[in-house]
Protein backbone atom coordinates (compact mmCIF):
# COMPACT_ATOMS: atom_id res chain seq x y z
CA UNK A 1 0.00 0.00 0.00
CA UNK A 2 1.63 3.22 -0.64
CA UNK A 3 2.22 6.14 1.78
CA UNK A 4 0.14 9.18 2.44
CA UNK A 5 0.45 12.42 4.15
CA UNK A 6 -1.78 10.82 6.86
CA UNK A 7 -0.13 7.09 7.23
CA UNK A 8 3.35 9.16 7.50
CA UNK A 9 1.93 11.83 10.37
CA UNK A 10 0.58 8.58 12.07
CA UNK A 11 4.05 7.17 11.87
CA UNK A 12 5.51 10.61 13.45
CA UNK A 13 3.21 10.44 15.98
CA UNK A 14 3.79 6.77 17.14
CA UNK A 15 7.66 7.90 17.16
CA UNK A 16 6.89 10.72 19.72
CA UNK A 17 5.05 8.51 21.97
CA UNK A 18 7.87 5.38 21.08
CA UNK A 19 10.09 8.53 22.41
CA UNK A 20 8.80 9.60 25.38
CA UNK A 21 8.40 5.74 26.16
CA UNK A 22 11.95 5.57 25.95
CA UNK A 23 11.52 2.96 23.21
CA UNK A 24 12.23 5.09 19.75
CA UNK A 25 14.31 3.34 17.17
CA UNK A 26 16.65 3.92 14.52
CA UNK A 27 14.60 1.43 12.36
CA UNK A 28 11.53 3.13 13.33
CA UNK A 29 13.10 6.46 12.12
CA UNK A 30 14.40 5.00 8.82
CA UNK A 31 10.66 3.36 7.82
CA UNK A 32 9.29 7.47 8.10
CA UNK A 33 12.07 8.36 5.98
CA UNK A 34 11.15 5.62 3.15
CA UNK A 35 7.60 6.74 3.37
CA UNK A 36 8.56 10.13 2.59
CA UNK A 37 10.28 8.91 -0.21
CA UNK A 38 7.23 6.76 -1.33
CA UNK A 39 5.73 10.26 -0.80
CA UNK A 40 7.90 12.19 -3.38
CA UNK A 41 7.09 9.23 -6.42
CA UNK A 42 3.62 9.92 -6.39
CA UNK A 43 2.48 10.46 -9.78
CA UNK A 44 -0.27 12.69 -11.36
CA UNK A 45 -3.30 11.50 -13.80
CA UNK A 46 -4.40 13.63 -16.02
CA UNK A 47 -8.04 12.95 -18.35
CA UNK A 48 -8.09 16.00 -20.92
CA UNK A 49 -12.04 16.56 -21.33
CA UNK A 50 -13.70 17.88 -24.31
CA UNK A 51 -17.15 18.87 -23.96
CA UNK A 52 -20.21 20.78 -25.75
CA UNK A 53 -19.86 22.80 -23.11
CA UNK A 54 -18.84 24.55 -19.85
CA UNK A 55 -21.49 22.84 -17.92
CA UNK A 56 -19.69 19.95 -16.30
CA UNK A 57 -23.02 18.31 -16.98
CA UNK A 58 -22.36 18.46 -20.75
CA UNK A 59 -21.66 15.42 -23.11
CA UNK A 60 -18.02 14.79 -23.81
CA UNK A 61 -16.86 14.48 -27.15
CA UNK A 62 -12.78 14.29 -26.74
CA UNK A 63 -10.83 12.15 -24.03
CA UNK A 64 -6.93 11.82 -23.49
CA UNK A 65 -6.11 10.19 -19.95
CA UNK A 66 -2.91 10.18 -18.75
CA UNK A 67 -2.48 7.79 -16.36
CA UNK A 68 0.84 5.99 -14.28
CA UNK A 69 2.70 7.98 -16.89
CA UNK A 70 1.11 6.38 -19.74
CA UNK A 71 -1.00 8.20 -22.67
CA UNK A 72 -3.87 6.31 -23.43
CA UNK A 73 -7.31 7.13 -25.75
CA UNK A 74 -10.21 5.67 -24.13
CA UNK A 75 -12.70 4.76 -26.21
CA UNK A 76 -15.74 7.06 -25.75
CA UNK A 77 -18.27 4.40 -26.40
CA UNK A 78 -16.91 2.48 -23.36
CA UNK A 79 -16.07 5.62 -21.17
CA UNK A 80 -17.52 5.94 -17.84
CA UNK A 81 -17.03 9.23 -18.06
CA UNK A 82 -20.05 10.39 -20.62
CA UNK A 83 -20.06 14.20 -18.73
CA UNK A 84 -17.34 15.81 -16.87
CA UNK A 85 -19.46 14.87 -14.08
CA UNK A 86 -19.09 11.50 -14.20
CA UNK A 87 -15.38 12.08 -13.88
CA UNK A 88 -15.64 14.01 -10.59
CA UNK A 89 -17.79 11.75 -9.08
CA UNK A 90 -15.23 9.14 -9.53
CA UNK A 91 -12.51 11.43 -7.88
CA UNK A 92 -11.00 13.74 -10.57
CA UNK A 93 -10.07 17.27 -9.59
CA UNK A 94 -10.36 19.80 -12.05
CA UNK A 95 -7.50 21.97 -12.06
CA UNK A 96 -8.36 24.00 -15.31
CA UNK A 97 -11.89 25.12 -16.68
CA UNK A 98 -12.69 26.09 -20.38
CA UNK A 99 -11.00 29.43 -21.47
CA UNK A 100 -14.06 31.46 -21.82
CA UNK A 101 -12.29 34.74 -23.60
CA UNK A 102 -11.59 32.02 -26.09
CA UNK A 103 -15.20 31.17 -26.63
CA UNK A 104 -16.90 34.95 -26.99
CA UNK A 105 -16.02 34.97 -30.92
CA UNK A 106 -19.08 33.19 -32.24
CA UNK A 107 -17.82 33.90 -35.91
CA UNK A 108 -15.14 31.94 -35.05
CA UNK A 109 -13.82 27.99 -33.72
CA UNK A 110 -11.01 27.23 -31.87
CA UNK A 111 -10.19 23.23 -31.46
CA UNK A 112 -12.60 21.24 -30.02
CA UNK A 113 -14.13 24.31 -27.98
CA UNK A 114 -15.01 23.93 -24.22
CA UNK A 115 -12.19 21.86 -22.59
CA UNK A 116 -11.78 20.95 -19.00
CA UNK A 117 -8.15 19.36 -17.52
CA UNK A 118 -8.96 16.94 -14.54
CA UNK A 119 -6.06 15.28 -12.19
CA UNK A 120 -5.32 12.49 -9.95
CA UNK A 121 -2.64 11.29 -8.09
CA UNK A 122 -1.33 7.95 -6.84
CA UNK B 1 7.38 20.29 -65.45
CA UNK B 2 3.88 21.53 -64.17
CA UNK B 3 0.55 19.82 -66.19
CA UNK B 4 -2.99 20.46 -66.32
CA UNK B 5 -6.42 17.99 -67.31
CA UNK B 6 -9.68 18.45 -68.16
CA UNK B 7 -12.18 15.62 -67.99
CA UNK B 8 -16.00 15.15 -67.37
CA UNK B 9 -16.68 15.92 -63.58
CA UNK B 10 -18.86 13.10 -62.10
CA UNK B 11 -19.62 14.63 -58.61
CA UNK B 12 -23.65 15.73 -58.50
CA UNK B 13 -24.76 19.00 -56.84
CA UNK B 14 -25.43 16.91 -53.73
CA UNK B 15 -22.31 14.94 -53.36
CA UNK B 16 -20.29 18.46 -53.43
CA UNK B 17 -22.22 19.52 -51.08
CA UNK B 18 -22.00 16.59 -48.69
CA UNK B 19 -17.95 16.73 -49.66
CA UNK B 20 -18.37 20.81 -48.24
CA UNK B 21 -20.24 19.76 -45.18
CA UNK B 22 -17.34 16.75 -44.13
CA UNK B 23 -14.38 17.83 -45.94
CA UNK B 24 -13.70 14.69 -47.82
CA UNK B 25 -14.86 11.85 -49.72
CA UNK B 26 -13.96 8.65 -50.02
CA UNK B 27 -13.73 6.43 -53.51
CA UNK B 28 -13.21 2.73 -52.41
CA UNK B 29 -11.89 0.60 -54.72
CA UNK B 30 -11.58 2.43 -58.27
CA UNK B 31 -7.60 1.73 -58.96
CA UNK B 32 -6.94 -1.58 -60.90
CA UNK B 33 -5.30 -4.59 -58.51
CA UNK B 34 -2.65 -4.77 -61.16
CA UNK B 35 -2.03 -1.16 -60.81
CA UNK B 36 -1.86 -1.62 -56.82
CA UNK B 37 0.38 -4.01 -56.78
CA UNK B 38 2.41 -2.64 -59.38
CA UNK B 39 2.29 0.46 -57.08
CA UNK B 40 3.70 -0.98 -54.17
CA UNK B 41 6.72 -2.88 -55.55
CA UNK B 42 7.63 0.21 -56.89
CA UNK B 43 7.39 1.68 -53.55
CA UNK B 44 9.90 -1.18 -52.18
CA UNK B 45 12.14 -0.10 -54.77
CA UNK B 46 12.26 3.57 -54.01
CA UNK B 47 11.56 4.13 -50.24
CA UNK B 48 12.13 8.08 -50.19
CA UNK B 49 9.39 9.73 -48.16
CA UNK B 50 8.89 11.51 -51.42
CA UNK B 51 9.24 9.31 -54.47
CA UNK B 52 8.24 11.83 -56.62
CA UNK B 53 9.45 9.54 -59.76
CA UNK B 54 6.53 8.10 -59.53
CA UNK B 55 4.75 10.97 -61.29
CA UNK B 56 6.54 10.03 -64.23
CA UNK B 57 5.77 6.41 -64.49
CA UNK B 58 2.90 6.40 -67.42
CA UNK B 59 1.17 3.11 -65.74
CA UNK B 60 0.94 5.04 -62.42
CA UNK B 61 -0.03 8.65 -64.15
CA UNK B 62 -2.88 7.13 -66.38
CA UNK B 63 -5.05 4.62 -63.23
CA UNK B 64 -4.02 6.59 -60.29
CA UNK B 65 -3.73 10.40 -60.71
CA UNK B 66 -5.72 10.88 -63.68
CA UNK B 67 -8.01 7.82 -62.51
CA UNK B 68 -10.96 8.51 -64.05
CA UNK B 69 -13.43 8.62 -61.20
CA UNK B 70 -10.56 10.45 -58.75
CA UNK B 71 -10.26 13.21 -61.58
CA UNK B 72 -13.75 13.11 -62.67
CA UNK B 73 -14.00 14.27 -58.80
CA UNK B 74 -11.06 16.62 -58.57
CA UNK B 75 -12.60 18.05 -61.79
CA UNK B 76 -15.97 18.98 -60.03
CA UNK B 77 -14.42 20.57 -57.57
CA UNK B 78 -11.66 22.51 -59.08
CA UNK B 79 -12.57 23.41 -62.31
CA UNK B 80 -11.74 22.69 -66.00
CA UNK B 81 -7.96 22.00 -66.64
CA UNK B 82 -6.89 21.93 -63.07
CA UNK B 83 -3.43 21.38 -62.04
CA UNK B 84 -1.86 17.81 -61.73
CA UNK B 85 0.56 16.69 -58.86
CA UNK B 86 4.27 17.82 -58.85
CA UNK B 87 5.18 15.95 -55.76
CA UNK B 88 4.06 12.92 -53.95
CA UNK B 89 4.64 11.92 -50.84
CA UNK B 90 4.46 8.21 -49.28
CA UNK B 91 3.74 7.88 -45.54
CA UNK B 92 5.26 4.63 -45.53
CA UNK B 93 5.07 2.84 -41.69
CA UNK B 94 6.45 0.25 -40.17
CA UNK B 95 3.54 -1.36 -38.09
CA UNK B 96 2.84 -1.97 -35.74
CA UNK B 97 2.99 1.74 -34.30
CA UNK B 98 0.99 4.07 -31.76
CA UNK B 99 -1.73 6.58 -32.91
CA UNK B 100 -0.07 9.71 -34.33
CA UNK B 101 -1.00 13.24 -33.02
CA UNK B 102 -4.32 15.24 -34.27
CA UNK B 103 -3.01 17.94 -37.32
CA UNK B 104 -3.55 19.65 -40.15
CA UNK B 105 -0.82 20.15 -42.25
CA UNK B 106 1.34 23.07 -42.87
CA UNK B 107 0.33 26.07 -44.80
CA UNK B 108 -3.40 25.08 -44.11
CA UNK B 109 -5.66 28.16 -44.82
CA UNK B 110 -9.74 28.21 -43.11
CA UNK B 111 -12.29 29.29 -44.82
CA UNK B 112 -14.67 28.51 -48.35
CA UNK B 113 -12.26 28.85 -50.58
CA UNK B 114 -10.88 25.58 -52.46
CA UNK B 115 -7.88 25.82 -54.23
CA UNK B 116 -6.36 22.89 -53.84
CA UNK B 117 -6.77 19.48 -53.01
CA UNK B 118 -5.21 16.65 -50.72
CA UNK B 119 -5.63 13.18 -52.15
CA UNK B 120 -4.55 9.86 -50.19
CA UNK B 121 -4.17 7.02 -51.87
CA UNK B 122 -4.18 3.25 -50.48
CA UNK B 123 -2.52 1.07 -52.20
CA UNK B 124 -2.48 -1.89 -50.57
CA UNK B 125 -5.43 -2.76 -48.15
CA UNK B 126 -5.97 -0.94 -45.00
CA UNK B 127 -7.72 -2.26 -42.31
CA UNK B 128 -8.16 -0.55 -38.72
CA UNK B 129 -5.35 -2.83 -37.86
CA UNK B 130 -2.60 -1.06 -40.37
CA UNK B 131 -3.38 1.92 -38.88
CA UNK B 132 -5.58 3.80 -41.83
CA UNK B 133 -5.74 7.60 -41.39
CA UNK B 134 -8.36 8.80 -38.88
CA UNK B 135 -10.44 12.00 -40.17
CA UNK B 136 -12.62 14.04 -38.24
CA UNK B 137 -15.33 15.13 -40.25
CA UNK B 138 -16.42 19.21 -40.97
CA UNK B 139 -12.95 19.99 -39.20
CA UNK B 140 -11.90 21.81 -42.06
CA UNK B 141 -13.68 24.59 -41.23
CA UNK B 142 -12.41 24.49 -37.15
CA UNK B 143 -9.38 26.62 -36.34
CA UNK B 144 -6.70 25.22 -34.43
CA UNK B 145 -2.76 25.14 -34.58
CA UNK B 146 -1.41 21.76 -34.86
CA UNK B 147 0.83 22.74 -32.01
CA UNK B 148 -2.11 23.22 -30.15
CA UNK B 149 -3.95 19.32 -30.86
CA UNK B 150 -1.02 17.77 -29.41
CA UNK B 151 -3.51 16.64 -25.84
CA UNK B 152 -6.37 15.73 -28.11
CA UNK B 153 -6.99 11.73 -28.33
CA UNK B 154 -10.08 10.14 -28.93
CA UNK B 155 -12.59 12.50 -30.75
CA UNK B 156 -16.18 11.70 -31.32
CA UNK B 157 -17.03 11.57 -34.88
CA UNK B 158 -14.05 10.91 -36.15
CA UNK B 159 -13.87 8.65 -39.26
CA UNK B 160 -11.25 5.63 -40.10
CA UNK B 161 -10.38 5.48 -43.66
CA UNK B 162 -10.28 1.55 -43.65
CA UNK B 163 -10.36 0.37 -47.29
CA UNK B 164 -9.82 -1.75 -50.01
CA UNK B 165 -6.00 -1.58 -52.08
CA UNK B 166 -7.19 0.92 -54.42
CA UNK B 167 -9.15 3.41 -52.52
CA UNK B 168 -8.40 7.11 -53.10
CA UNK B 169 -9.84 9.44 -51.11
CA UNK B 170 -10.12 13.33 -51.87
CA UNK B 171 -9.82 15.62 -48.39
CA UNK B 172 -9.67 19.36 -48.05
CA UNK B 173 -6.34 20.71 -47.03
CA UNK B 174 -6.86 21.72 -43.85
CA UNK B 175 -9.13 19.08 -42.42
CA UNK B 176 -7.71 17.71 -38.87
CA UNK B 177 -6.39 13.95 -39.46
CA UNK B 178 -3.97 11.81 -38.23
CA UNK B 179 -2.59 7.90 -38.98
CA UNK B 180 -4.41 6.24 -36.60
CA UNK B 181 -2.88 3.42 -33.88
CA UNK B 182 -1.72 -0.21 -35.84
CA UNK B 183 -1.24 -3.65 -34.22
CA UNK B 184 -0.75 -5.70 -37.69
CA UNK B 185 3.00 -6.87 -38.42
CA UNK B 186 4.06 -5.23 -41.85
CA UNK B 187 4.72 -2.32 -43.83
CA UNK B 188 2.02 0.13 -44.95
CA UNK B 189 2.13 2.90 -47.44
CA UNK B 190 -0.33 5.85 -48.28
CA UNK B 191 0.55 8.26 -51.42
CA UNK B 192 -1.04 12.20 -50.72
CA UNK B 193 -0.66 14.40 -53.29
CA UNK B 194 -2.24 17.48 -54.58
CA UNK B 195 -4.69 18.92 -57.21
CA UNK B 196 -4.25 22.74 -57.67
CA UNK B 197 -7.59 24.89 -59.51
CA UNK B 198 -6.39 26.71 -62.57
CA UNK B 199 -10.04 28.30 -63.29
CA UNK B 200 -12.33 30.97 -61.07
CA UNK B 201 -15.08 28.62 -59.54
CA UNK B 202 -18.38 27.82 -60.92
CA UNK B 203 -21.25 25.31 -61.03
CA UNK B 204 -20.03 23.30 -63.83
CA UNK B 205 -20.19 19.99 -62.40
CA UNK B 206 -23.44 17.55 -62.59
CA UNK B 207 -26.31 19.89 -62.29
CA UNK B 208 -29.37 17.92 -60.27
CA UNK B 209 -32.24 19.98 -61.85
CA UNK B 210 -34.12 19.16 -58.89
CA UNK B 211 -31.72 20.47 -56.38
CA UNK B 212 -33.37 23.38 -54.63
CA UNK B 213 -30.20 25.59 -52.45
CA UNK B 214 -33.11 27.05 -50.27
CA UNK B 215 -34.06 23.29 -48.96
CA UNK B 216 -30.90 21.29 -48.97
CA UNK B 217 -29.96 19.96 -46.07
CA UNK B 218 -26.14 21.54 -44.92
CA UNK B 219 -26.26 19.71 -41.39
CA UNK B 220 -22.99 17.70 -40.81
CA UNK B 221 -24.56 15.89 -37.58
CA UNK B 222 -23.68 15.59 -34.16
CA UNK B 223 -20.97 16.62 -32.89
CA UNK B 224 -19.96 19.97 -35.16
CA UNK B 225 -17.96 21.40 -32.42
CA UNK B 226 -19.49 24.78 -33.36
CA UNK B 227 -21.89 26.79 -32.48
CA UNK B 228 -26.15 25.41 -33.35
CA UNK B 229 -25.84 26.08 -37.16
CA UNK B 230 -22.21 27.05 -37.89
CA UNK B 231 -21.81 23.75 -39.83
CA UNK B 232 -25.20 24.70 -41.82
CA UNK B 233 -23.66 28.43 -42.39
CA UNK B 234 -20.23 26.48 -43.32
CA UNK B 235 -21.50 24.43 -45.40
CA UNK B 236 -23.37 26.63 -47.55
CA UNK B 237 -20.72 29.37 -47.44
CA UNK B 238 -18.55 26.80 -49.37
CA UNK B 239 -20.73 25.69 -51.42
CA UNK B 240 -21.56 29.12 -52.74
CA UNK B 241 -17.71 29.78 -52.61
CA UNK B 242 -17.90 26.83 -55.23
CA UNK B 243 -20.82 28.10 -57.63
CA UNK B 244 -18.97 31.11 -58.32
CA UNK B 245 -21.26 33.06 -56.08
CA UNK B 246 -19.97 34.00 -53.14
CA UNK B 247 -20.46 37.85 -53.27
CA UNK B 248 -24.35 36.62 -53.50
CA UNK B 249 -24.04 34.50 -49.78
CA UNK B 250 -25.67 36.31 -47.08
CA UNK B 251 -26.85 34.96 -44.00
CA UNK B 252 -30.09 36.65 -42.72
CA UNK B 253 -29.34 34.99 -39.16
CA UNK B 254 -32.49 33.95 -37.10
CA UNK B 255 -34.18 30.61 -38.36
CA UNK B 256 -33.52 31.76 -41.98
CA UNK B 257 -31.71 30.02 -44.28
CA UNK B 258 -29.70 27.70 -44.19
CA UNK B 259 -31.17 26.73 -40.59
CA UNK B 260 -32.78 23.15 -41.17
CA UNK B 261 -36.61 22.70 -39.88
CA UNK B 262 -39.62 21.44 -40.85
CA UNK B 263 -40.93 25.08 -42.34
CA UNK B 264 -43.94 25.10 -44.17
CA UNK B 265 -42.83 27.45 -47.11
CA UNK B 266 -39.44 28.43 -48.33
CA UNK B 267 -37.31 29.96 -45.70
CA UNK B 268 -36.50 33.53 -45.46
CA UNK B 269 -33.29 34.49 -46.21
CA UNK B 270 -32.51 32.48 -49.37
CA UNK B 271 -29.62 34.78 -51.33
CA UNK B 272 -30.93 35.47 -54.56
Amino acid sequence: MGATIESVKSQVKQSIEAFKRGDLTEERLNRILEALEMLNQKRQDLLYLQAGSTSVNAGVHGMLLIQNGEVIEPNLDESPYKTVLHAIRDGWRIIKFPEMALLMDESRTYGLGCEFILEKWR
Amino acid sequence: MRKTYDCVPTLTDSQVLEFCKKGFLMLKGVVPDEINRRTVEYLDTNTHYEPTEILEEDWFVDNVILNPQAAGAVRSLLGKNFGVPILMSNHRVQCPTSAQGWHRDGGSKHGPELNYLQVFYYPQDCPLEFGPTELLPGSHFLFSLSSYMGHYGSIRGSYHSTAPAGSIFITVYSIWHRRSASAAEGIRNMLKYNYWRTVPPQRDWMVEPDFDFATADYTLGAPTFRQQFGDCYDAAEMLFWLCGKSSEFHLMGGQGWPVPAKFMDKPYGVPS
